[in-house]
């Protein structure tokens, strides 16, 4: 799969690409912690922004509730290495496998009785906020009161257990996303990448060409939801409580989906490049405004550059920027 | 000058020296610097920048008390977890030697694993969770009762109070709002009532939406319920609503007993006026009796003028109270030995209530108690515990349509 994106990619882009990627893998060597911790909040969004844009932004499928994925991931996974002492190398299978039975529950749901668009968006909000409720009373699960994971201050990394440093989590999640940027590559090219764009630009037509609807909306969910659900186990074991109460929020997926648009639906480096933009101008605005002594402006401002974002580059930054640099190959490729 | 002379000048000067030391030093290293994290916006920004007024009090109060100068370096949560951990992050590398914060557990959670990795001691001003104090951290400081001592402190006074007025209701209905922290507390009440031997029963449970725009059905089913005092867990607005609704059904119980926020707060006095009055509100409070209460009450009057003083506010400021108190008994503004300071703390000038700040093997200040506020002319006058008392409860709570 990486052959095909070198392949269909130009070597401007894949010069781009590589000192990226260099400049990632050496970064914790080079920057503070602060700046580390912004990254690792940066490498997240992009990782769990890649897994929506999988939904949407390849097979059409709009969800405003993709934090229930990553709240199911992170509880079970949790739970599991907490109650039975699973560590999440293991916990992991059962956190995708929950996340998944959730998204193919509301896939089933949405595609089985034709619930489309924002009814369908609606469906994925329901889902996530009464299943906050339902983990709300559970006091096996901490309910309303929380659920703590066991911290120790180790000074060794013990991968496994996922317990250690802050560059331990780090090097995870940029793994993560390198990942799940190289497994969406593969599936946007392949066969299965093929028939969800099909859908995504006309269902009908694509209906009446022979794409079985159905199942192609539904292994797209289940991707989805089962890439979203590790996101979850890494941010169960990386913040170390999970509160009902903000985890399964529909302000936690507006999160989750920020990065994207404003990155560029439906393209590869949208996510990514979204989350780098996104989460650092929080914090150049937190610095900028210090000095002001007003409470919200920051986020009065970054408001304000998210709108400008969406109102001159509708169709977010990743298109214009892939233009602007050249990265086209000679024979257009994949964004 | 002779050697003997030379000697005694010699031995005075030092002793003089060892006298002055911590003032030279602290002179030396400046103000320590403190951050200070607060949720001042996102959901929780009304009570962030609620507990920021307690820091903007701070400063001349702590002079006063001979306190060394802190330098306040201040991060905003945005109510968010992740934000939290970054903003920790920043303040240290900003050269943050102790951090307070952050008033939500899990924030504060996030911003204890930054201070243990990093060696900096966090004081926590407000947060409930046990888990917190209950992780082995060597650097993790909380001057706040966790949520099982606040409701343990809550059944301890409402007996208290019962025995103090020779009555006590025998049935109560318990209204609570059914968001995370109603049904929170919903459920630990329930565990923890049968301990307490009240002499009450729970005729009927109500549990309702915090974001309801009427409560005229749950209000009459209260009523029609026959309980003697309404138990309720709930938030301002509909608190406020409650109260407008029993007004208007012409009933008023013997009690009003609340263990949450909502009825004590600016908001309720200033919003019903005589119709505030009587509500008791079980929580963490200060000690009017104390010197430090007082001084407080005054500096919140002429800096805030119509904020009463409240848990925030005394909370927030205490836990700078703590990183002074340690920064001149270390003499150093080094996180170590500002921690093994934090660790030996002993303030009993203080605010809140209990017998003053002192930690515990885990860092926990398990001295510190809730108070019984009733609401008396507009004020929040504390009524339990009795060393604590500016006044005697007045029972039963007079009639709304007698007022």
């Amino acid at each position: 799969m990486i052959a095909r994106v070198i392949e269909s990619a130009s070597p401007r882009a894949l010069a781009l690409l590589a000192v990226v990627t260099a400049a990632l893998l050496i970064a914790p060597y080079l920057v503070d912690s602060y700046v580390l911790s912004v990254l690792i909040i940066v490498l997240y969004f992009a990782y769990v922004g890649q897994a929506w844009n999988l939904m949407l932004g390849f097979a059409g499928q709009l969800s405003l509730g993709h934090a229930l994925f990553v709240s199911l991931g992170a509880y079970t996974s949790a739970a599991l290495f907490i109650k039975f002492g699973v560590p999440p190398v293991i916990g992991i299978f059962a956190a995708i496998a929950m996340a998944v039975v959730a998204g193919c529950l509301i896939g089933y749901l949405g595609f089985r009785f034709s619930i489309r668009g924002v009814y369908f968006a609606l469906l994925t909000i329901a889902f996530a906020e009464f299943t906050g409720i339902i983990v709300d009373h559970i006091s096996w699960l901490g309910a309303s009161s929380g659920l703590f994971l066991p911290v120790k201050n180790q000074q060794s990394n013990d991968l496994l257990n996922l317990r250690g440093s802050p560059t331990m989590f780090y090097y995870v999640i940029l793994a993560l996303t390198g990942f799940a940027f190289a497994l969406c590559s593969w599936l946007l090219n392949s066969k299965l990448g093929l028939y969800w764009q099909a859908i995504r630009e006309d269902q009908e037509a694509a209906e009446a060409s022979g794409v079985p609807l159905f199942r192609y909306k539904m292994i797209a969910v289940a991707i989805s939801s089962g890439l979203t659900g590790i996101g979850g186990v890494w941010y169960a074991f990386y913040y170390n409580n999970l509160f009902p109460e903000t985890m399964f929020k529909t302000s936690q997926s507006v999160e989750i989906i920020l990065g994207s648009v404003v990155g560029g639906v439906g393209t590869l480096f949208g996510p990514i490049l979204g989350a780098f933009v996104l989460t650092p101008l929080g914090e150049i605005l937190t610095a900028a405004t210090d000095g002001m002594h007003l409470d919200g402006v920051k986020s009065f401002f970054w408001g304000f550059c998210v709108a400008a974002i969406v109102l001159f580059r509708p169709q977010g930054l990743w298109p214009w920027i892939y233009d602007v640099l050249g990265l086209a190959p000679k024979k257009e490729g994949k964004r | 000058m002779d050697r003997r002379h030379l000697l005694a000048s010699g031995a005075a000067l030092g002793a003089t020296s060892t006298l002055v030391l911590p003032t030279r030093l602290l002179a030396a290293t400046g103000p320590l610097k403190v951050g200070v994290i607060l949720p001042r916006s996102g959901v929780q920004a009304g009570i962030g920048q609620d507990c920021q007024r307690g820091v903007d009090i701070a400063g001349p109060i702590l002079k006063a008390m001979g306190m060394p100068d802190l330098q306040i370096l201040s991060g905003d949560t945005e109510s968010k977890v992740e934000t939290a951990r970054s903003t920790a992050e920043k303040l240290i590398g900003e050269g943050a030697q102790l951090l307070i914060g952050a008033f939500d557990s899990g924030q504060t959670t996030a911003i204890a694993q930054v201070a243990e990795q990093k060696g900096v001691p966090l004081v926590i001003n407000i947060a409930a969770a046990p888990q917190i104090t209950e992780q082995g951290y060597k650097f993790v400081f909380r001057n706040f009762p966790t949520a099982g001592t606040i409701l343990a402190n809550a059944f301890e006074q409402q007996n208290a109070i019962f025995k103090q007025v020779g009555d006590a209701p025998k049935s109560v209905v318990f209204m609570h709002v059914n968001d995370t922290f109603g049904t929170a507390m919903a459920g630990g009440i329930g565990a923890l009532m049968p301990k307490f031997n009240v002499p009450y029963k729970v005729i009927e449970t109500i549990p309702y939406d915090p974001r309801a725009r009427d409560l005229s059905v749950e209000i009459s089913k209260a009523k029609a319920s026959g309980a003697e005092a309404l138990l309720c867990v709930s938030r301002l607005n509909d608190a406020i609503l409650l109260t407008r609704e029993m007004i208007k059904q012409r009933w008023t119980p013997k009690a009003v007993m609340s263990m949450g926020p909502g009825w004590y707060e600016d908001q309720y006095l200033k919003t019903l006026g005589k119709y505030s009055d009587g509500p008791l509100t079980f929580s963490p409070w200060y000690d009017p009796k104390k010197k430090l209460s007082q001084t407080l009450v005054a500096a919140m009057a002429k800096s805030f003028p119509g904020v009463n003083l409240n848990t925030n506010h005394v909370f927030t400021f205490e836990a700078l109270l703590v990183a002074a108190d340690a920064y001149k008994r270390a003499g150093s503004g080094d996180p170590k030995a500002l921690a093994e300071a934090i660790r030996t703390t002993n303030i009993a000038d203080n605010s809140s209530m209990g017998p003053g700040i002192m930690f515990n093997a885990k860092g926990q200040n398990d001295k510190v108690v809730d108070g019984s506020v009733q609401n008396v002319g507009g004020k929040q006058v504390v009524v339990q515990p009795e060393a604590s008392a500016t006044a005697k409860p007045i029972w039963p709570m007079p009639a709304y349509d007698k007022r």
